[in-house]
């Protein structure tokens, strides 16, 4: 019975065929014919990775992993790989700020688990190694190409990452006005120091000023001690406001003012700056404290010769003395009560 | 009660040395006057009365014997140590009034020596006191604002003394009675009468008696009027040997005094008979008011205590203002242009040290000063210090010392070995720093307090 033929009265209700198999044609009476190519029924896949769990996330780390490979090619054909111990000890210890596993998941557009990130930023860290390899080398091609992946992945914040806990540069206005912070106990003091201008020289002083020399007038002062000739050289003052009154004002204590003066007074810059400073909290110790902390980072950042001077004077530490807490059967901090032998 | 009534008398007696008691006197037990020779606590503001001293006896008004510190003279300190015997380093050129030009500013000028010297007379303010106790001599500092004083004491020689009311401003310790004595010692160097009140304070703090009089009504100050005359008549002894009174003058309880008086015989009335100084007092400033020969100066010191409430006490308790009591009512008639002299001027210098007698509104307002308190319209004001402060003119005083001023004073006090540091440049200039420029705080907190070396 020829299957290919349906019953008659059931041509319209059939929708499907029966048959599951074709009939079996020999090769070989195909070879004269031009038959088209027949699809596969699946596409090659695109990548290897198609058949993993997680196909983008192994073609962005196997992309990245072919970038370190090439990268450790170039730098071997360089002679720069492998690094003996001294050179490698020799490079600046780098401390890299990648981005987090989410935001990297979000880049690599899937969801990452830790191992997987640790695996990814391990290969930057490798990068950023090779890296770091190249720039010290100087072979810049190298080191901006790998550049080019490594930030891609670095956080936006990374310079501030990097720089926590270092102490920042002080950074100065157009004005060249520098702004310190100090502090003292509970107190805080925001001090902006600018340099105090001298005025113009007079042009009739100068005149007569290079008839005398330096080398007449110390003798003067030598053979003649008690002579009340007095130079007419302009003594610059520094001017001290402290939030907005003079000095005298504000700390009417002398051992207040002496504090704020400390600074100046170690370094021999006495009249050379104009200091406007606002401070809060506290008492007048601990005001008087931090505005002399503020003034002493604040020369710091205008005469870097003088840090030593005031690092070793310890006022450009912050006094890390804080008011101790009362303990539970203690009077105070340390008073005890009364002993009472019964 | 007995020593309270014995007292009484005594100070009455003292007061009337007349014979007629008056009835309606009223004295104060704390106001007695102590014996001669009886050591008393002097309060921070000397000025004590004179104990019933003679009048017309030359008594130098030699300062305060019972202050705590006095230091002692040269030939009791033969000790090597104190090396008394070293030579004067403090070279200073005298105060002349002729040498007084832009030339000097900023130099220490010594005050001269003189037996009748305004201020060894009249007295001092008591800070001034107490620094002219540690330096060897008295001096001062000649700066900007002194030549500015002086410019307008020879303007003000020509014309009557309501166009010349200036008052010296500023903050604590900026140097205003120092300017206020070197005007003075400049007045008196230039011939002219010269009343000089140290501290106004004492004349309102209830140190002294008072006694309500009828005819004026207001609160007699017998002692101070009296202690006024004699002090006025010993600095101005020469000028007023000149002046004749030029009209009759009644005096209570005696017959009137005729025309074409020697004045020193009108003083000497009052000095006789302490009842009558206060109207001789008045009397005698305002011959001095009409006559042209002399220019006269009235400075005041502490001049705000003449404006607000006295720490005197009626029988109400209630306090007496000033305006009420007959030394400050004279001296605010002269300042407010009530009363004028022919020729000459008025100075004052308020005193911002003081919380016992605070700048009033009044003052504030007249002389465009910041007030301390809330004010608005709803304060009230008192017309009558209004009227008193009536065109007062200002003169600030700068806060700050110039260098050179400053460096003046330093070399003054390092001279005088009053400071046990070396003298350089860093102990100067650090101190200035912390004072700010304020010449007190220089001198006081500054120089004198430091230990370091």
């Amino acid at each position: 019975m020829n299957v290919l033929r349906r019953p008659p009265g059931l041509s319209s209700f059939r929708f499907y065929s029966t048959q599951t198999t074709r009939p079996f044609v020999p090769p070989a009476s195909l070879n004269h014919l031009e038959l088209p190519q027949r699809q596969r029924e699946k596409p090659r896949p695109a990548s290897p990775s198609f058949y993993t769990a997680r196909p983008d996330f192994y073609d962005q780390l196997t992309s990245l992993e072919s970038a370190l490979q090439h990268a450790k090619t170039a730098l071997t054909t360089c002679h720069l790989l492998p690094l003996p111990q001294f050179a490698r000890t020799a490079l600046p210890p780098r401390v890299n700020a990648w981005v987090d596993k989410r935001e990297l998941g979000l880049k690599l557009r899937s969801n990452l688990t830790t191992s997987r990130y640790r695996r990814v930023v391990l290969v930057l860290n490798e990068l950023e190694t090779y890296r770091a390899i190249a720039e010290k080398a100087g072979i810049m091609e190298l080191q901006e190409g790998i550049r080019g992946i490594t930030e891609l992945f670095e956080r936006a914040d990374a310079a501030t990452m990097l720089a926590r806990g270092k102490s920042k540069p002080v950074k100065f206005d157009e004005y060249g006005r520098s702004y310190t912070l100090g502090k003292r106990k509970t107190s805080s003091a925001r001090v902006w120091i600018v340099p105090a201008q001298r005025p113009p020289a007079d042009p009739s002083t100068t005149a007569l000023s290079t008839q005398a020399t330096e080398t007449d007038s110390a003798l003067d002062a030598l053979l003649n001690p008690h002579s009340s000739s007095k130079s007419n050289e302009h003594v610059s003052v520094a001017q001290i406001l402290v939030n907005n009154t003079p000095l005298s004002t504000y700390f009417p204590i002398p051992a207040d003012r002496t504090r704020v003066i400390h600074p100046l007074k170690l370094t021999g810059l006495l009249g050379a700056y104009n200091i406007f400073a606002i401070v809060r909290g506290g008492g007048t110790s601990g005001q008087s404290g931090a505005v002399a902390h503020g003034i002493a980072k604040g020369l710091a950042a205008h005469e870097p010769a003088v840090a030593t001077i005031l690092r070793k004077g310890k006022i450009l530490r912050r006094d890390p003395r804080m008011v101790e807490r009362k303990k539970p059967g203690l009077a105070k901090a340390r008073k005890r009560y009364t002993w009472v032998k019964r | 009660m007995l020593t309270c009534s014995v007292r009484c008398q005594r100070a009455s007696r003292q007061l009337f040395a007349s014979s007629s008691t008056n009835p309606f006197v009223q004295t104060r037990s704390y106001a007695s006057q102590p014996k001669k020779g009886q050591v008393v606590k002097q309060a921070s503001q000397g000025f004590k009365g004179k104990k019933g001293a003679l009048p017309g006896q030359a008594e130098p008004a030699k300062k305060d014997k019972k202050m705590a510190f006095q230091p002692l003279p040269v030939s009791q300190l033969p000790h090597p140590l104190f090396e008394s015997d070293r030579p004067d380093t403090l070279s200073l050129q005298s105060f002349h009034p002729e040498m007084l030009t832009r030339i000097v500013e900023s130099q220490a000028l010594k005050f001269p020596h003189n037996d009748n010297d305004p201020f060894r007379i009249f007295g001092l303010p008591r800070n001034i006191l107490v620094e002219y106790r540690l330096l060897s001599k008295p001096c001062s500092v000649i700066r900007s604002v002194t030549i500015d004083a002086i410019n307008k004491l020879d303007a003000a020689s020509e014309k009557e003394s309501w166009q010349s009311r200036v008052i010296f401003t500023g903050p604590q310790g900026c140097g205003k009675s120092f300017l206020l004595l070197q005007a003075m010692q400049y007045c008196n160097a230039r011939d002219w009468l010269v009343l000089y009140i140290p501290r106004a304070t004492s004349l309102v703090n209830s140190t002294t008696a008072h006694v309500y009089d009828m005819r004026t009504r207001t609160y007699l100050q017998p002692v101070f009027a009296y202690q006024t005359l004699q002090r006025f008549l010993k600095v101005n002894a020469p000028k007023l040997e000149q002046l004749r009174t030029q009209t009759d003058l009644e005096i209570e309880r005696r017959p009137a005094v005729p025309a074409d008086t020697p004045l020193v015989e009108l003083i000497n009335i009052g000095l006789k008979d302490q009842g009558l100084a206060p109207t001789v007092l008045s009397a005698v400033l305002e011959v001095i008011g009409k006559q042209t020969t002399f220019p006269m100066l009235l400075a005041i010191d502490d001049f705000q205590a003449l404006y607000g409430k006295s720490h005197y006490r009626d029988q109400h308790f209630s306090a007496i203002k000033s305006y009420h009591l007959s030394m400050p009512r004279l001296l605010l008639e002269y300042a407010s242009g009530r009363k004028s002299f022919a020729r000459g001027a008025v100075f004052g210098a308020l005193s911002m040290s003081n919380t016992t007698f605070p700048l009033p509104l009044e003052l504030c307002e007249a002389l465009s000063l910041e007030y301390d308190r809330p004010y608005g319209p709803y304060v009230k004001r008192s017309s009558e210090l209004v009227k008193y402060t009536h065109r007062l003119e200002k003169l600030a005083v700068p806060n700050s010392l110039t260098i050179p001023e400053a460096a003046s004073v330093f070399d003054v006090w390092m001279k005088d070995r009053a400071v046990p540091t070396k003298p350089n440049d860093e102990l100067f200039l650090s101190k200035y720093s912390e004072a700010s420029g304020n010449a007190r705080a220089f001198v006081w907190k500054g120089l004198l307090s430091s230990i370091s070396t």
